[in-house]
């Protein structure tokens, strides 16, 4: 997200990478030991022990001591336990790594995982997505990008308001009038409604945002050709008949690149931020004690 | 600053003709040929619903107050994804969740423009300003378990500069050598802006979502609120998003606006959108321009032109009017919050709002500019927002309110917030809604242009109100009620002039409830004229509907009880017209009574007032929860082995405000102009 953090994540990352292949080749795997309660799911380890693997990382990498956030964080802390200290910020930055006071800070701890887990997802040059990667991605996953189909249809309403306990009987009425019409149009037919037009295309989402729920199932049930109704809602009844169907589709890369990328970037992110963490939970050799 | 007003003056007297020529003022649905790339394209208008007041981690309030969600995390909420919330726990997991059901169809995200460049500085460790200690100091505040003091004296220290008064408007000191390190690296966040926008603006023929670039002019002078939202008709924007920094004075952003954006010649097209004028203590429509002098033929020209539509009712409360003033009306009472500017706002000093910072006084005002130096510059159409800081766009539902931060409550630390979620004075706010003919920039830039809009205070009433002379009487029964409504009048936004012959103008209002939400109660017509040099109000009710329909809210479940009107229509002739006087007329469409959102949190965390048992909030010393001043005045801070005397469900048991509001909907008003 930010330039110093993308800088700082670019390093990460290919010292994650190169380590990992270090440790393929045979050198000595790292170890660590994870402490829990005895009371501890399996899940709960797990969790704790990758995240002792990227802070272990982080240790090795030595962004205890380059982390600008994590210097000035426990820089803070010494001047706050040694308020008439006169040492420079280095000295008191060296004497709270004697302390081991990074060890244990909880702000150290986040930001660290943070910038962990933001090396791991990064995303090197030669992962960066080409326009066909773009395209294959775009064919490959259409329901991601999917646009919802429409549905073209008159529409004629009758409103409860306006007609009272004659609803019921205007809607008998107005069947038999729909249905005399054959393929003509309802010109001036049934009563307005603010946003209702008499021949519109919408997505069901539309119509059950617009009418509610009923409405939407039967307009999206897709018979053509034929009046449907009365189908009641809050505002009264509705008659409707459904001319087209256009099926949802999926636009061409040229309209729709930029959301493409994001969402083949975030899985490549993820992706990558997967195969390292295997990477490095394999390389490691984890010891368990669970505590009381 | 005397750059500036000359700057200001030099092109104000361009302005109004340049402005004249790009306003589409158009009240008939003629097609423009850029319109009708929509497979739904619809020339007789429908609804589309929007909010152009958001904010996101890009601002300094918003991140400062735990909000990590970027303009991405949030354009993806108004398209109906899940968001996550603040509190976040040490590994950077939300406590919780928000999600929107429908969506919206537009969005323009609004950060304050002011601090975008000063916080890519300040994290940035290749910026000269980098190890600043102002930067170190933002760094700190942003750490997971920052002491809510600090994180409050360091967001004081910068945000203070925002009240300062024009001529010391500044740039933070860490800016260096003329603001060159912030101005360039806003130039990137807004880049950025635009860039995202673009990325979800749907291009294809569905045309299902909408984004706009812009940002937040935030001059507050002496915490007197000016604030402007700036929109951008397309990808055409200035190079900077000029903020109070820039430019302090509103005259010369309108007039840098003008320069670099509408008089380009690049297709650029701009508006500044008013808002919370409730708490500019009465400053922001007082008759002096920058350099002190009362307003000239010029400045309201311009003010007209640039400022077509304001923002009636946001999260700080609504502007219309103050109950009392002008006129009895009781429907003024709605959200009005008890505080006359943004500094008693956010440290909840109860203070009297100024009568003339509301809409009503300014309409009054507007036409008197209006007779005497030929232009209203108080024109404004009307558009509802939400002003949330959670990047929630559209998230206006009572019933699932879970605070806006801003100058609201913040809830960054954990745990998440054990009772109300905001400040009780404080609300979800509001929606915009255009008439537009398509879900595309052109087609809902233009309504905002023309006025052809209208707020609502969450729920998605649709009302549509034309103005004429010769409608029938029995319009609201036929089917063609909106090209009649076209063909014999304008539509709300519009101005009506004289009809020679005629009695009086005649206005059909038609509305429908949201599907969602409770039955409309009524619909009301507001006028306003001026009668020489008097200004005049009344309020007709009950146009159509009823408000005595016995309808009202069981207290103990908030369920809605009795009936009302899925759909109320009305044609009306205004009986006590006067062709010689100026005039405006606009609807208010009324719901049936619901809980407002505290009383929702209350039911659902069933509080027994005849027994208090439960603590909701007895934290009075933490300065980010700014929740129970009255009963926390009697707490000492300072004696840490004393818990705060805090009525168990005060909050719910003695609510400092009332438990049922009616939700409403308010059109643009119609104008009327008497011969010249």
């Amino acid at each position: 997200m930010l330039r110093p953090l993308l800088h700082f994540f670019l390093i990460g990352a290919l010292l994650f990478t190169g380590r990992v292949v270090f440790q393929g080749r045979g050198g000595d795997p790292p170890e660590i030991t994870v402490q829990m309660s005895a009371e501890a799911t399996e899940a709960q380890v797990e969790k704790e022990i990758r995240n002792q693997i990227l802070l272990n990382e982080a240790r090795r990498y030595g962004w205890y001591h380059t982390d600008p956030i994590v210097f000035t964080h426990l820089i803070r802390n010494m001047r706050f336990i040694e308020p008439d200290s006169t040492d420079d910020d280095l000295t008191l930055f060296k004497r709270a790594l004697e302390m081991k006071m990074q060890e244990h800070d909880p702000v150290v701890r986040a930001r660290l995982l943070y910038r962990a887990r933001e090396a791991l997802a990064h995303v090197p040059k030669d992962r960066m997505p080409t326009r066909d990667d773009l395209e294959q991605h775009r064919v490959a996953h259409q329901d991601r990008f999917e646009r919802e189909g429409k549905l073209r249809f008159e529409h004629v309403f009758l409103s409860g308001t306006k007609r009272g306990e004659a609803l019921a009987s205007d809607a008998v009425a107005m069947r038999t009038q729909l249905a005399d019409l054959g393929d003509a149009a309802p010109q001036g037919l049934g009563d307005p409604l603010p946003g209702l037009r008499a021949v519109q295309s919408s997505t069901a989402s539309e119509i059950k945002a617009n009418y509610g729920e009923e409405l939407s199932v039967v307009v999206g049930e897709g018979v053509i050709g034929s009046w449907r109704g009365p189908v009641p809602s809050v505002y009264g009844v509705h008659f409707v008949r459904v001319l087209e169907k256009e099926p949802s589709s999926v636009p061409a890369l040229t309209l729709i690149e930029a959301e493409v990328r994001a969402n083949l970037l975030s899985e490549v992110r993820r992706e990558l931020s997967r195969e390292r963490m295997e990477a490095l939970r394999e390389a490691y050799v984890v010891h368990v004690e669970r505590v009381p | 600053m005397s750059r500036t007003l000359f700057f200001v003056l030099g092109v104000l007297s361009v302005f109004v003709v340049a402005l004249g020529c790009g306003t589409d003022t158009s009240t008939s649905p003629v097609v423009p040929d850029e319109l009708g790339r929509c497979a739904d394209f619809e020339p007789l208008r429908k609804p589309l619903w929007g909010d152009t007041h958001i904010h996101t981690n890009l601002s300094l309030d918003a991140n400062l107050q735990g909000t990590r969600t970027s303009q991405e995390d949030a354009y993806a909420f108004a398209q109906g994804a899940p968001i996550a919330l603040q509190p976040y726990d040490a590994d950077g997991t939300p406590t919780r969740m928000a999600q929107m059901d429908p969506p919206l169809d537009f969005v323009m995200l609004s950060d304050h423009a002011e601090f975008l460049g000063t916080i890519r500085t300040c994290l940035d460790s290749d910026s000269p300003a980098y190890e600043n200690p102002t930067c170190e100091q933002y760094r700190d505040a942003l750490e997971f378990d920052a002491p809510p003091a600090e994180v409050r004296t360091t967001f004081v220290q910068l945000n203070l500069l925002l009240a300062a008064q024009p001529d010391n408007a500044q740039y933070p000191a860490l800016c260096g050598p003329e603001n060159v390190y912030c101005l360039e690296a806003g130039m990137d966040v807004w880049a950025e802006i635009v860039d995202a926008a673009e990325a979800v603006y749907d291009r294809t023929d569905s045309c299902q979502f909408t984004a706009f670039a812009g940002y937040e002019w935030s001059g507050v002078p002496g915490a007197k609120n000016l604030h402007r939202n700036v929109m951008f008709k397309n990808e055409s924007v200035t190079d900077l998003p000029y903020g109070y920094f820039d430019e302090p004075y509103v005259e010369g952003l309108w007039a840098r606006l003008l320069q670099e954006c509408i008089d380009a010649g690049n297709g650029c097209d701009v508006v500044t959108i008013p808002h919370n004028t409730n708490i500019s203590d009465g400053i922001y429509f007082e008759n002096k321009m920058a350099n002190g002098e009362p307003f000239t033929a010029e400045y309201v020209a311009a003010r007209n032109a640039m400022e077509p539509v304001i923002e009636i009712y946001q999260h700080k409360g609504a502007s219309e009017c103050l109950p009392g003033e002008t006129i009895s009306d009781e429907l003024c009472g709605f959200e009005i919050i008890p505080f006359s500017d943004i500094a008693a706002t956010n440290l909840e000093i109860i203070s009297p709002p100024d009568p003339t910072g509301f809409l009503r006084y300014a309409y009054g005002e507007g036409m008197k500019f209006e007779a005497s130096l030929g232009t209203n510059p108080f024109q404004y159409g009307i558009t509802a927002a939400t002003d949330t800081h959670v990047s929630a766009p559209g998230f206006a539902a009572e019933d699932d309110f879970k605070g806006h931060g801003g100058a609201g409550q913040p809830n960054r630390y954990l745990p998440p917030p054990q009772g109300f979620p905001d400040i009780e004075y404080l609300s979800p706010g509001g929606l915009t809604a255009v008439w537009a003919e398509e879900n595309a920039r052109t087609a809902i830039f233009s309504a905002i242009r023309r006025k052809e809009t209208f707020g609502t205070s969450g729920p998605r009433i649709v009302v549509r109100m034309f103005g004429g002379w010769e409608y029938p009487n029995d319009l609201c029964n036929a089917a063609d009620l909106v090209e009649q409504g076209y063909a014999g009048g304008v539509p709300m936004g519009g101005t009506l002039d004289p009809q020679p012959g005629s009695s009086a103008p005649t206005f059909v209002v038609s509305a429908k409830q949201d599907a969602t939400s409770v039955p409309l109660q009524r619909i009301q017509i507001v006028k306003g004229w001026l009668d020489g040099d008097a200004y005049e109000v009344r309020v007709y009710d009950d146009i159509d509907g009823d408000s005595e329909n016995g309808a009202s809210v069981d207290l103990d479940t908030c369920a809605p009880q009795g009936e009302g009107f899925g759909d109320l229509c009305s044609v009306w002739r205004d009986p006590d017209f006067d062709p010689g006087q100026r005039a405006y007329y606009y609807a208010r469409v009324i719901e049936n009574p619901t809980c407002r959102w505290t009383t929702h949190q209350c039911v659902e965390a069933d509080y027994d007032c005849e027994n208090p048992t439960t603590e909701m909030d007895a934290d009075c010393c933490d300065p980010t929860t700014g929740l129970n001043v009255d009963f926390c005045d009697a707490v000492d801070c300072s004696d840490t082995n004393s818990p705060p005397p805090v009525p168990a469900d005060a909050q719910c048991c003695k609510p400092r405000v009332e438990p049922v509001i009616q939700e409403r909907a308010w059109t643009s008003p119609i104008w009327y102009q008497p011969p010249s």
